[in-house]
């Protein structure tokens, strides 16, 4: 079964390569009506702004949905030290030449792709202000080191992550970039697609077990105004899953998938293991 | 009887000197002179002169004769004992307890025994009366203890002893604590105990006298520390996220006033809040009580309506407001009260654990597990524990599937309230052939792990219509911090003052044999009490470190947050002038050394720019026919110096002295130097507080925050400064630990503890011992550092190169020798610093 996250293994490809004929689409499973808006959002060619928490499932909607539309996907990692270079691109030498080198975002805008910035918040404001122009009526991409400008394909699209609540406080968005984009929020899903989507993404996995990781990821969440930065997330549960499909004890893989990772405050891991225990007592 | 001329010479002589002494000594004649006339004589001798010694002396010895004789079978011996007191005056009383005891002594402990039993008290009665006679009357089977023998008592005096030499402890100060601290803890918690007691002694004697009858806080705090078991003091935070998992919202839950002697530690409720002790016997038994004390609350057992339908078919009237008490309920019952009550206790128990199952899977199972987990049962009430157990066994087969078992089918019911429970335990308790209950002991063995009498306090009856409910869940956004805070300022007053609120409604749980356990458990009346007023008179508390032991004394020392009440603008506008140009000079030196905000970074492998000069350089190597790096880009880099930092000046009373070098007092330099800081801040930027501290033992301590983070210079602060002055001690580490706490929310990536002061820590209560607040301080220093505060002390002790360096770590500490150059060095200190 080939997916698009799993197309050639160990093998270079290009950023941006649109999904191809025979491929599988990414396992996705809606929560709610947040197809129906990206789609008519990508009408209309609004970039979108994909709010929720770490590990709900926003990256893998956007495969899903870059998948549906049939565009390649240019995914940037934003970190505090992207600077708008890594963005659109940088003269280099080579040999004896300067060469311009497009960046992932100029190459996106030019390719028509949907180019995905995640988890924007961390990267420096002067970086994120570049595509300010990309993301109103103008749909330009402005390179001032070269003195141009490009007209952005018309199939581009552009789409960021932010997760509230995640370092928030030191770090936010302008104002002005936020307002200019269509927000969808995620959370994690309902128990019901939440038990879906362990019994579908690791298969083998029995019906009452899953049930059990999802009862358990709901009373976890509960902890996470007493000091979890993150709370257990979907993908922990799948991970969770995934442990116990390989031949772990559910309770050492709900250990070493849901509570260790995500504190190494011993109390908190005391009340987790307390909720796990239960369940698998 | 007959006797010898020379003993019948001797009851004359007895006879002229009382009346009454020859009476008695006629009685007990007869058994003494079974050993002979030589042993009669003898003793005859003895009681002429105590009596004459002193009268109550002798009275006490002829009185304890008969009995000794008979226990000892000989009477030389203790004669002679009886005979050493004459060596110390006012000795009667310990001679009386002496001859009160003297016979349980030989009858427990043995000859051997008894003479060494002897021999420790006759040290003691060498050194003081008092205590001497505090050992003699303290029965002989309390100070051997459950255990007994000569080894106990000399465990018990051996610390007295130690303490004796080095802290001048008596031991009739010390003693019957001691007892109680050796029942409950054992004897190697004694020493520990008596030597903390000691040094309160030495500070304030009514203070430590309260210690050593283990009614000080301090005293039970200790001693709780000690206990062995699971504690759940430590683990509020646990508890509560628990509680917030399985039953969401808030509960109040407060630490009791439990103390081990008053038996089996329970989590219980009065229908508000959930109290818990400070030790459970383990892990498992105080998460199965949690859960079930909560599923009290969210069980409804308090509800209003229940409660009333309960009392109505009881045919008692339930009191419309204000607090319900159980006890008319099982009274009723009169000598079967104790069996009533279990009864019920095991219906409502059991609708209650069934409910929390809902919520919490696997409860019943895992309560199960527990209850079958605890093999010896109390004799006199294990059929009622097996009941309680066969109730759950059979509440898990319903849950399986199988039929309910008749007896307790409505209580599985959803809609089942208390009286529900009630009423099957009136139908258990008409059928019943369970044994009757009389010991307390049994009674409260008869709890499966985790439950506990219901009736333990008085009721809160929870309103019908739910408002209570939702109120709770309406709150449960209120930050869990808050929730914490409240909770661990308060327990400890809850401990203090508990006793004495009892007063108005003292608990009435009559006559079930002894109920002083009971009783003594009793809720504490806390209307005035919300969780967040508690704080503020008593301050928050910090751990302190002993060194002593090698641990943190939990919520030891008490920081209070206070305004300081004195300003003065005079003294301010006077020290500005003073300093007007030294302050000049100051603005310039800071504008010079502004950090640039944009840092360049040259000849980089990659970047924003092209480093021209790079590229020249690199254009030339290459055409040189060389193959140089490629390092040409520059690139921007914001090299940010944000600093936080805490000015916090010991406002002890020795900054009040006059300079030796005459020109005013010290803590006219302390002002100025306050004050230059504060200009230079403003001007550099940087964000800063400024605070001053004093203490008077350890709950006590005082922290005046003159300027805080988020406040600007005003002209107010500026009169604060001026109005500095000393009072009181320095008890440093409580200082740091909140200083440290106030940098909480401050953004900024390096935070400095700038610490101003003129000498060690030291406080009224450090018994004089130095070491102590020394590492207790040290390891203040530490958590800073560790949660990122970095402190550096400026001193103006000259002696501070003794201690500082292993305070704060060298090169973290400046001694300042000249005192005048205090106002310009300290800000300069801090710009050095901050580079």
């Amino acid at each position: 079964m080939k997916t698009a996250a799993s197309r050639a293994r160990g093998v270079e490809h290009d950023i941006v390569q649109a999904p191809q004929v025979g491929e599988v689409a990414p396992y996705y499973e809606p929560q709610g009506n947040e197809v129906a808006i990206f789609e008519a959002a990508y009408k209309r060619r609004l970039p979108v702004m994909l709010k929720g928490p770490t590990g709900c499932g926003k990256t893998r909607f956007l495969e899903f949905m870059a998948f549906q539309l049939k565009r390649p996907l240019v995914t940037v990692s934003c970190h505090e030290d992207l600077t708008s270079s890594d963005l659109v691109g940088r003269f280099l030498l080579e040999g004896s030449e300067t060469v311009w080198h497009d960046g992932p975002l100029t190459r996106a805008v030019k390719a028509g792709a949907v180019c995905y910035l995640d988890e924007i918040v961390e990267a420096r404001t002067d970086s994120t202000v570049v595509i300010h122009s990309l993301t109103d009526h103008r749909r330009k991409l402005a390179i001032e080191k070269k003195g141009v400008e490009i007209d952005a394909h018309e199939d581009f699209m552009l789409v960021i992550s932010y997760n509230p609540g995640y370092q928030t406080v030191l770090k936010d968005l302008k104002p002005s970039t936020k307002q200019r984009f269509i927000a969808i929020n995620f959370d994690f899903p309902s128990e019901e697609v939440e038990r879906k989507i362990l019994v579908k993404e690791v298969p083998g996995t029995r019906p009452e077990i899953a049930q059990q990781l999802v009862a358990i990821g709901r009373k976890a969440r509960l902890l996470k105004d007493h000091g979890l930065e993150e709370s257990t997330s979907t993908r922990a549960l799948v991970y969770a899953a995934s442990m116990i499909a390989a031949g772990l004890d559910p309770v050492t893989a709900c250990q070493v998938a849901m509570v260790n990772p995500i504190t190494d405050d011993t109390e908190l891991a005391d009340a987790l293991m307390e909720i796990v225990n239960a369940h698998f007592a | 009887m007959t006797y010898t001329s020379a003993i019948n010479k001797a009851l004359a002589g007895i006879r002229d000197q009382s009346v009454v002494a020859h009476r008695e000594v006629e009685a007990v004649l007869p058994a003494i002179a079974r050993h002979g006339d030589e042993v009669a004589l003898q003793w005859l001798a003895a009681c002429t002169a105590l009596f004459s010694f002193e009268r109550d002396a002798g009275k006490a010895f002829i009185r304890g004769s008969l009995e000794a004789e008979k226990v000892s079978e000989e009477v030389l011996p203790w004669t002679g004992q009886a005979m050493a007191f004459m060596q110390w005056r006012a000795s009667w009383r310990a001679l009386e307890g002496f001859m009160a005891n003297v016979a349980r002594a030989y009858g427990s402990l043995g000859h051997a025994g008894e003479q060494r039993w002897a021999e420790i008290g006759f040290g003691w009665c060498a050194r003081q009366i008092e205590s001497g006679a505090a050992y003699f009357s303290t029965p002989v089977l309390d100070l051997a203890g459950r255990h007994g023998g000569i080894a106990a008592i000399e465990q018990i005096a051996a610390p007295a002893d130690e303490l004796y030499e080095s802290r001048k402890l008596m031991l009739a100060t010390y003693l019957p604590g001691a007892i109680r601290v050796r029942n409950l803890l054992g004897a190697q918690a004694i020493l520990p105990w008596a030597s903390r007691g000691a040094d309160i002694l030495q500070s304030g004697r009514a203070r430590g006298e309260a210690y050593f009858r283990l009614e000080s806080e301090e005293s039970l705090s200790l001693l709780l520390e000690h206990l062995p078991g699971y504690r759940l003091t430590d683990r509020n935070r646990l508890l509560g996220m628990l509680l917030d998992v399985w039953f969401g919202g808030e509960f109040d839950l407060r630490e009791s006033t439990w103390s081990p002697e008053k038996g089996r530690p329970f989590i219980e409720t009065d229908g508000r809040s959930i109290y818990f002790p400070a030790v459970m016997a383990d892990r498992e038994e105080a998460i199965l009580a949690l859960l079930h004390t909560a599923g009290h609350l969210r069980g409804r057992t308090f509800d209003r309506g229940a409660m009333q339908q309960m009392f109505a078919e009881a045919k008692i009237d339930f009191p419309k407001t204000g607090v319900v008490s159980w006890a008319p309920l099982f009274l009723r019952f009169g000598e079967d009260a104790l069996r009533f009550q279990l009864l019920f206790d095991i219906c409502e128990d059991l609708r209650v654990d069934f409910g929390v199952q809902r919520s919490v899977p696997n409860y019943l199972r895992r309560l199960q597990r527990a209850a079958r987990g605890i093999g010896v049962r109390h004799p006199e009430t294990a059929a009622y524990y097996d009941l309680a157990l066969e109730s759950i066994e059979a509440a898990i087969a319903y849950l399986g599937g199988a039929a309910a078992d008749p007896r307790f089918a409505g209580l599985l019911q959803p809609g089942a309230t208390v009286a529900d429970a009630f009423r099957a335990a009136i139908r258990l308790h008409a059928g019943s052939t369970l044994p009757p209950v009389t010991e307390l002991e049994a009674f409260l063995a008869a709890y499966l792990p985790g439950r506990s009498p219901n009736a333990a306090r008085m009721a809160h009856p929870q309103e019908s219509d739910d408002q209570s409910q939702q109120t709770q869940a309406g709150s449960e956004q209120q930050s869990e911090q808050q929730d914490e805070g409240g909770q661990e300022t308060e327990a400890p007053q809850n401990a203090e003052s508990g006793d004495q609120r009892d007063d108005g409604e003292k608990k009435e749980m009559p006559s079930y044999g002894d109920s002083s356990g009971q009783s003594a458990r009793a809720s504490s009346e806390s209307d005035k009490q919300g969780p967040n007023q508690g704080s503020s008179d008593k301050g928050i508390p910090y751990p302190e470190w002993d060194y002593r032991e090698s641990r943190y004394k939990r919520n030891w020392s008490w920081v209070q947050e206070k305004r300081l009440a004195e300003s003065n603008m005079g003294e301010t506008n006077r020290l500005m002038k003073q300093y007007e140009l030294a302050l000049k000079r100051l603005k310039k030196a800071i504008q010079a050394q502004k950090p640039t905000r944009m840092a360049p970074l040259t000849q980089q492998l990659d970047g924003d720019d092209m480093d021209l000069n790079a590229v020249v350089a690199f254009v030339a190597e290459k055409r040189a026919g060389q193959s140089p790096r490629p390092a040409i880009y520059k690139r921007r880099e914001i090299r940010q110096r944000e600093v936080a930092v805490t000015l916090l000046a010991d406002m002890s009373t020795s900054i009040m002295q006059h300079l030796p070098e005459g020109g005013g007092r010290l803590v006219d330099r302390i002002r100025a130097g306050v004050l230059l800081f504060a200009e230079s801040m403003e001007e550099v930027g940087d964000a800063y507080s400024i605070a001053g501290f004093c203490s008077k033992y350890r709950d006590n301590v005082s922290y005046y925050t003159l300027k805080g983070f988020d406040e600007s210079l005003t002209d107010e602060v500026r009169a604060q400064i001026g109005g500095m002055s000393g009072r009181l001690a320095t008890r440093m580490g409580a200082a740091i630990r909140h200083a440290t706490a106030r940098f909480d929310g401050v953004e900024s990536r390096r935070r400095l503890l700038l610490l101003l002061s003129d000498g060690r820590p030291e406080d009224y209560d450090d018994g004089g011992d130095r070491r102590y607040l020394h590492e207790d301080t040290r390891m203040a220093v530490k958590e800073a550092v560790a949660k990122g505060v970095h402190p550096f002390c400026v001193t103006v002790d000259t002696m501070a190169n003794q201690y500082l360096p292993q305070i704060f770590g060298p090169g973290h500490y400046l001694v300042l020798d000249h005192i005048n150059s205090l106002p310009n060095k300290l800000p300069e200190i801090y710009l050095r610093l901050r580079r």
